[in-house]
């Protein structure tokens, strides 16, 4: 070991002293940065995973749509199907209709999903929370649990959906008869938009409401396990008529996910400044520490170190004190995230908050998720920082000479 | 002078030679001449003392011929060579101070070997010779204590023996009984200068005592910035 490393280790950790003191203090400011940084960044990638979770789960891996109706849906899912890679597919059509029940209005987007094969792909099923997926036939409905709220309806109403064909109708005179569908099951996603406005009916009767014939609006795709979206839509893009597009659920909610990833880098941003404010409190300690064992930096000078080994010495301790209380900050971290659900429950519980969590967030788990990258990426900075922190006084310590420092006072 | 240091470092073969050192400094408008053309010369083995009254210029003198300091005019040669880097200064020359100057988070031992670590030996011998070197100053039993345990003395004794540690073969010590009692500085003298004798170290002593600088082989006086008889 370099005595600048031997040094630096015996500065922080003094032989014979149980608790050094000013080692902890440092090191717990640096730990507590790391800790945040690691519990908010993994509930952001929780949040963030289970959001990509619905989507996928709700539009498949990719989806083809076309600059207008896909007039010939069984040829292009033939098509689709056959390229590598690609686990199922089904058809869609989707708008939006006013829906009523009581005289209460609604303007829910709705769905029509191909019974066939919709369970390959989407697995709408395990979010029915009321009733029965396998109900759902031409004259029923699925609706959303807030919709369903928000409208008074319940499993057996029967709600009036009008469609713009129907006012189509209108304008030739023709009478306006809306569709009368009855409820057969709720569905809760976890999603506040998707929740409050969302209507599932069968493939046939959104074809009917819209006219569209035979024709559907896009086709969701499931991929094999491991199969990239990227390279599937491509391949399914060759394979495709001239109108038709291949879109990754990605490149579909682009503006979606980036929203997503802005807020956790702004997250990441403003808490990476608690570590550069311990880095502050460091880099402080170790100028006072400078100042206090100038004449000790002019004996090591008198006794034959350069001046580059005297930085060493305390660029170390910066080092050093990064590296302890990011090792202690990502256990502590990663220990609050392993409890996390309990931390929040004893809070809502303690506040009487529980149910408002539920209602706003649609959560009572709290997710978490922190990918290598960002582990990574937390570590780095905060050994980056604490580095810096040492320079400092690392600098003032190599400028000393030693004649002048063992003469100080 | 000079012509007379220079002929007595042909002879004996001498360890350090400063011909004509000069040093001022600048207190307010006003420039202090500290040392006016001081000529020096250390042979092996030998002890020199070196007295003189306070703001004398003794410690500036020691700081010079141990290369912490420059002279404004001046030469000096440390066996024959006229600069001196920081790791040549650790091997040849030990330095005590009046304040002890150990560190404070390492215990006895790790002080001693300290001096070791800089020149980056540290193995086994390293370790054998700084516990050999306690012992020898009696505080083989403190080994692993630290200084703030240590008394005033003790603290000496350590600073002495880490002074020693690398074999050097020239000891600079400014006033090491300055902050002892007079048992105690008596003990660290007798010490220093019995240690210099069993390792074949050169001594230059500065100290206000004349006892103590009578115990030297070359007792020196220092005044108006030039070497007088003691």
């Amino acid at each position: 070991m370099s005595w600048p490393l031997y040094l630096a280790l015996k500065q922080l950790f003094p032989t014979g002293r149980r608790f050094p003191f000013f080692t902890a203090i440092s090191m717990l400011g640096v730990a507590l940065g790391v800790a945040l940084l690691v519990v908010s960044i993994s509930v952001m990638g929780g949040f963030g995973r289970e959001i990509r979770k619905m989507i996928v789960n709700t539009q498949g891996e990719v989806q083809v749509r076309s600059s207008g109706l896909i007039n010939a849906p069984a040829l292009v899912q033939a098509a689709v199907n056959k390229v590598q890679g690609v686990a199922a597919s089904t058809p869609f059509a989707e708008g939006v209709a006013m829906i009523e029940h009581q005289r209460k209005p609604a303007f829910p987007a709705i769905q029509g999903v191909d019974l066939d094969h919709v369970d390959g792909v989407v697995p709408l099923r395990k979010y029915i929370i009321a009733g029965q997926f396998d109900d759902l036939d031409d004259d029923r409905v699925i609706l959303s649990s807030q919709l369903a709220m928000t409208i008074g309806a319940r499993l057996g109403s029967t709600i009036e959906v009008y469609s713009p064909l129907l006012l189509e109708k209108l304008k030739n005179d023709e009478v306006l008869l809306p569709r009368e569908l009855t409820v057969c099951g709720i569905f809760e996603i976890g999603h506040q938009q998707l929740d409050s406005s969302v209507v599932i009916v069968t493939l046939r009767t959104m074809q009917e409401l819209y006219g569209l014939g035979h024709a559907v609006h896009g086709i969701n795709v499931k991929l094999m396990d491991g199969a990239d979206p990227d390279e599937v839509a491509k391949k399914i893009n060759r394979a495709l008529p001239v109108d038709g597009v291949a879109k990754t659920w990605m490149d579909a909610n682009q503006e979606f996910l980036f929203v997503l990833q802005l807020e956790k880098n702004m997250i990441f941003f403003l808490l990476l400044f608690i570590i550069v404010v311990a880095a502050f409190s460091v880099a402080s300690s170790l100028l006072i520490a400078v100042v206090r064992k100038t004449r000790e930096i002019g004996l090591l000078g008198a006794l034959g170190a350069t001046p580059g080994q005297v930085a060493a010495c305390f660029c170390y301790q910066g080092i050093i004190i990064g590296v302890a209380g990011t090792a202690a900050g990502l256990a502590l971290g990663f220990t609050v995230v392993h409890f996390r659900n309990d931390l929040v429950g004893g809070f809502t519980k303690l506040t009487g908050s529980a149910e408002a969590l539920e209602r706003f967030y649609q959560f009572s788990n709290l997710p978490a998720y922190l990918s290598g990258k960002d582990l990574l990426l937390i570590v780095v900075s905060a050994l980056f920082v604490s580095t810096l922190a040492g320079l400092l006084p690392a600098w003032r310590a190599a400028k000393l000479k030693p004649v002048e420092a063992l003469r100080s006072e | 002078m000079n012509e007379h240091v220079l002929k007595q470092d042909a002879k004996h073969g001498c360890l350090l030679v400063a011909t004509g050192l000069h040093k001022s400094f600048v207190s307010g408008e006003r420039r202090l001449e500290v040392l006016r053309g001081v000529d020096l010369a250390v042979a092996a083995g030998e002890s020199v003392s070196i007295r003189g009254e306070s703001g004398s210029g003794k410690s500036t003198l020691l700081n010079l011929l141990s290369g912490l300091d420059a002279p404004d005019a001046g030469e000096i040669r440390w066996e024959g060579v006229p600069a001196i880097t920081p790791a040549a200064r650790g091997r040849l020359i030990g330095l005590v101070f009046q304040s002890f100057y150990l560190v404070p988070e390492l215990d006895a031992l790790e002080n001693v070997l300290l001096a070791a670590r800089l020149l980056g030996k540290i193995g086994s011998p390293e370790r054998a010779r700084a516990v050999e070197l306690l012992r020898r100053v009696g505080l083989a039993e403190r080994a692993g204590h630290v200084p703030a345990k240590l008394s005033g003395g003790e603290r000496q004794r350590v600073a002495i023996a880490r002074a020693l540690m690398n074999s050097p073969k020239l000891i600079l010590a400014d006033e090491p009984t300055g902050n002892l009692d007079e048992g105690s500085g008596d003990s660290v003298i007798n010490l220093l200068l019995a240690l210099c004798a069993e390792e074949g170290a050169a001594l230059v002593l500065v100290t206000h005592n004349p006892t103590h600088a009578a115990r030297c082989a070359r007792p020196l006086f220092l005044r108006e910035g030039g070497f007088h008889a003691a």
